[in-house]
C-alpha cells in the first residue's frame, strides 16, 4: 500500500526510518505491515503529520509499536514537532502487507 | 476519522499488574496438581469418585484452567471487542476471592472434609467467579458491534457461573439435604456444565480468533462459528433436559452429535486458517496449540463409548471414564494452555518491560523471553506423559501411571521454569 505524501524526498527518509520499528509478534516492520497512511510535512509550523494503523484498534502492543514510531520520527527529524494520528479507517488488512513482507513471511 | 492520538487511551490496554498474578497462580497450580498426580497414582486404578482424585480436578480445573484462562481474558476480550476493561479492581476482587477459595476447597476434597474448608472455599470460588462474570460482562456489553467471540466468551461465563453454583451445592449436600438426590448424582451435570459450557465454548470463542491472528491467517467465518455456538449450547441444553425430564440414556446420542459435529466444525475452522496463513513459519508454542484443537477427538471418542456402554450395559466402565477425565484436563485443556501462555505472556511482559524504548538499540522480541529449547522438552516429556498415563489407566498397570506422572511433572516443572524466565525478564539494553 503507497503511503500519501506532499513531500515524496521526505517521507521515503522518514519511512526508512521506520523500518527500524517493528511489530514484535509479527517481526515485520510498520512500513513492510502497510500501518503508515499518510505523512505530511508543514514546513511552516515546522510539524510532521503522520497518520497510522494497528492491525486491531485495541492491539496489545498499540502504545509500544506508536511510541517507537514517533521516537524514530523524531529522531529522523529533530527540528518537527511530530504529530503522530491512529486511525482505523480503513481498517487495516492482510492485503496492506507489501511484497517484500510477504516473502519475509514465506509467502 | 481519527477516533485518537497515539498514545493515548485508545492504545491502553488492561494492565499487567492485573494479569500477570493469575498466570503465576495457574503455574504453581499445575506443577502442585502434577505432584499430587504423582504421589496418587494408586488412585487412578479404581473409581474416579474418590478424594484425590477430586482434589487434583478442583486443582487442575480451577487452579490451572480457570486462573490462567481468567488472566488472559482481562487482557484478550478487550482486544477482541476493541473496547476497555471495565474495571481493574473487580479484576484484582476476581483473582483474590479464587486465590483464596481454590486451596480451601482443594484441601477439603483431599481430606475428605465437606465442612467449613470445603464451604468456604466453594463460597469464595463463587464470589471470585461473580466478580469475573460482572466485570467481563460489562465490558462485552459495550461493544459497539455484534462480535461472535465476544458471545462464545460472554456464554461460557455463564456456564462457568452456574457450574460453580451447582459444586457449591453439591458441597452443601454432603452435610445437608439441599438436593433431592446426593451429590454424586448430579456430578456428571456439573462436570459438564464445566468441561463444555466453561472450557469447550471459551477455547473456542478465544481461540478462533487467536490461531488467525497468530498465523496471520486470511481465514474468518462467522457463519460457521455461529453453526459451532448453536451445536455446542444446543448439545448441552439438551443433555440438561434429558438429565432432569427424559431419563433416557439414548437420547445422550443426540447430545453426543450434536457435540462432536461442534467440535469437527471447529476442527475445520483451525484448519482454514492454517491452510490460509500467511505467515509460512509455525512457531513451537502454536504447533502445541494447534496439536491441541485436534485432542479434543481423543475424549469425545472416550465420552462416545461411555454412553454407549451406560445405554447397553447400564454401567459404566471406569477405565475409560477417567481416561476421558484425564485427557480434557491433562490432555486438550493443559496443551492449549502450554501452548497459548508463551503466545501471551511474553507480549504482556514485553510490553511491560519495553513499551516505552525507543529502537535505538535492540531489543529482544517477545518470543525470545522464554527458552524455546526448554518448551520443546517440555512439549515432548508432556505429550510423553499423556500417553503413558492414558496406557496405564486403560490396562490398570500402576508402572505406567507413575512413569507417566513423572514425566508430566518434569514437563511442568520445565514449564514453571519458563514462565518465571518470562515474569522476571529484565531489560537487556540501557
Amino acid at each position: 500500500m503507497s503511503v500519501e505524501t506532499n513531500n515524496n524526498i521526505k517521507s521515503m527518509i522518514g519511512l526508512s526510518a521506520l523500518e527500524s520499528v517493528y511489530d514484535p509478534e509479527i517481526g515485520l516492520n510498520v512500513v513492510d505491515l502497510g500501518l503508515i497512511y499518510k505523512m505530511n510535512f508543514d514546513e511552516e509550523g515546522k510539524m510532521l503529520h503522520c497518520t497510522m494503523t494497528l492491525t486491531t484498534e485495541f492491539c496489545p502492543m498499540g502504545e509500544s509499536i506508536t511510541e517507537n514510531v514517533k521516537n524514530a520520527l523524531q529522531a529522523t527529524y529533530p527540528d518537527y514537532s511530530i504529530d503522530l494520528q491512529l486511525t482505523f479507517d480503513p481498517a487495516w488488512n492482510y492485503t496492506m502487507i507489501s511484497e517484500e513482507g510477504r516473502s519475509f513471511l514465506g509467502r | 476519522m481519527f477516533p485518537g492520538q497515539a498514545g493515548s487511551d485508545l492504545t491502553k490496554t488492561t494492565s499487567y499488574k492485573v494479569v500477570l498474578p493469575f498466570y503465576v497462580y495457574a503455574a504453581f497450580s499445575f506443577l502442585v496438581s502434577a505432584v499430587l498426580l504423582f504421589l496418587s497414582s494408586p488412585a487412578f486404578l479404581n473409581h474416579y469418585f474418590q478424594p484425590h482424585i477430586l482434589a487434583i480436578t478442583h486443582l487442575m480445573t480451577l487452579g490451572w484452567g480457570t486462573m490462567i484462562i481468567l488472566g488472559a481474558s482481562h487482557q484478550l476480550v478487550p482486544v477482541f471487542i476493541e473496547g476497555r476493561l471495565y474495571s481493574n479492581t473487580l479484576g484484582y476482587t476476581s483473582f483474590v476471592l479464587a486465590a483464596i477459595g481454590i486451596p480451601l476447597l482443594v484441601y477439603g476434597f483431599y481430606v475428605f472434609n465437606m465442612g467449613e474448608p470445603s464451604k468456604w472455599g466453594g463460597r469464595f470460588v463463587v464470589l471470585a467467579i461473580l466478580a469475573y462474570l460482572i466485570n467481563l460482562g460489562i465490558t462485552i456489553s459495550r461493544s459497539k458491534k455484534e462480535n461472535i467471540h465476544a458471545l462464545f466468551v460472554f456464554t461460557s461465563m455463564v456456564w462457568l457461573f452456574l457450574t460453580a453454583l451447582l459444586g457449591l451445592a453439591l458441597v452443601y449436600n454432603f452435610t445437608t439435604n439441599l438436593l433431592p438426590r446426593d451429590s454424586v448424582h448430579y456430578l456428571p451435570l456439573h462436570v459438564h456444565a464445566g468441561l463444555i459450557g466453561w472450557f469447550l465454548l471459551l477455547i473456542i470463542g478465544v481461540a478462533s480468533r487467536l490461531i488467525p491472528m497468530f498465523l496471520i491467517s486470511k481465514y474468518h467465518n462467522v457463519r460457521l462459528l455461529k453453526w459451532i455456538y448453536f451445536l455446542i449450547n444446543g448439545a448441552l441444553i439438551f443433555y440438561v433436559l434429558e438429565f432432569y425430564f427424559i431419563r433416557n440414556t439414548e437420547y445422550l446420542l443426540l447430545s453426543w452429535l450434536a457435540l462432536f459435529s461442534g467440535i469437527l466444525l471447529f476442527m475445520y475452522y483451525c484448519y482454514s486458517a492454517y491452510r490460509q496463513r500467511i505467515r509460512k513459519q509455525v512457531d513451537e508454542p502454536m504447533k502445541i496449540s494447534l496439536l491441541s484443537v485436534f485432542m479434543i477427538l481423543l475424549p469425545a471418542i472416550f465420552l462416545l463409548i461411555t454412553i454407549i456402554m451406560i445405554s447397553v450395559f447400564a454401567r459404566e466402565n471406569t477405565a475409560i471414564s477417567l481416561s476421558y477425565g484425564f485427557l480434557i484436563l491433562f490432555g486438550w485443556i493443559t496443551a492449549i494452555i502450554l501452548g497459548m501462555t508463551f503466545k501471551t505472556l511474553p507480549f504482556i511482559v514485553w510490553n511491560r518491560v519495553y513499551h516505552n524504548r525507543s529502537r535505538t538499540g535492540k531489543t529482544p522480541n517477545p518470543k525470545d523471553l522464554f527458552n524455546t529449547s526448554v518448551f520443546r522438552i517440555m512439549s515432548i516429556f508432556y505429550l510423553t506423559g499423556l500417553v503413558v498415563f492414558v496406557a496405564g489407566c486403560l490396562t490398570g498397570i500402576l508402572i505406567f501411571i507413575k512413569a507417566g506422572s513423572a514425566l508430566i511433572l518434569i514437563s511442568s516443572i520445565l514449564y514453571v521454569y519458563n514462565v518465571m524466565k518470562v515474569l522476571t525478564h529484565k531489560p537487556a539494553i540501557a
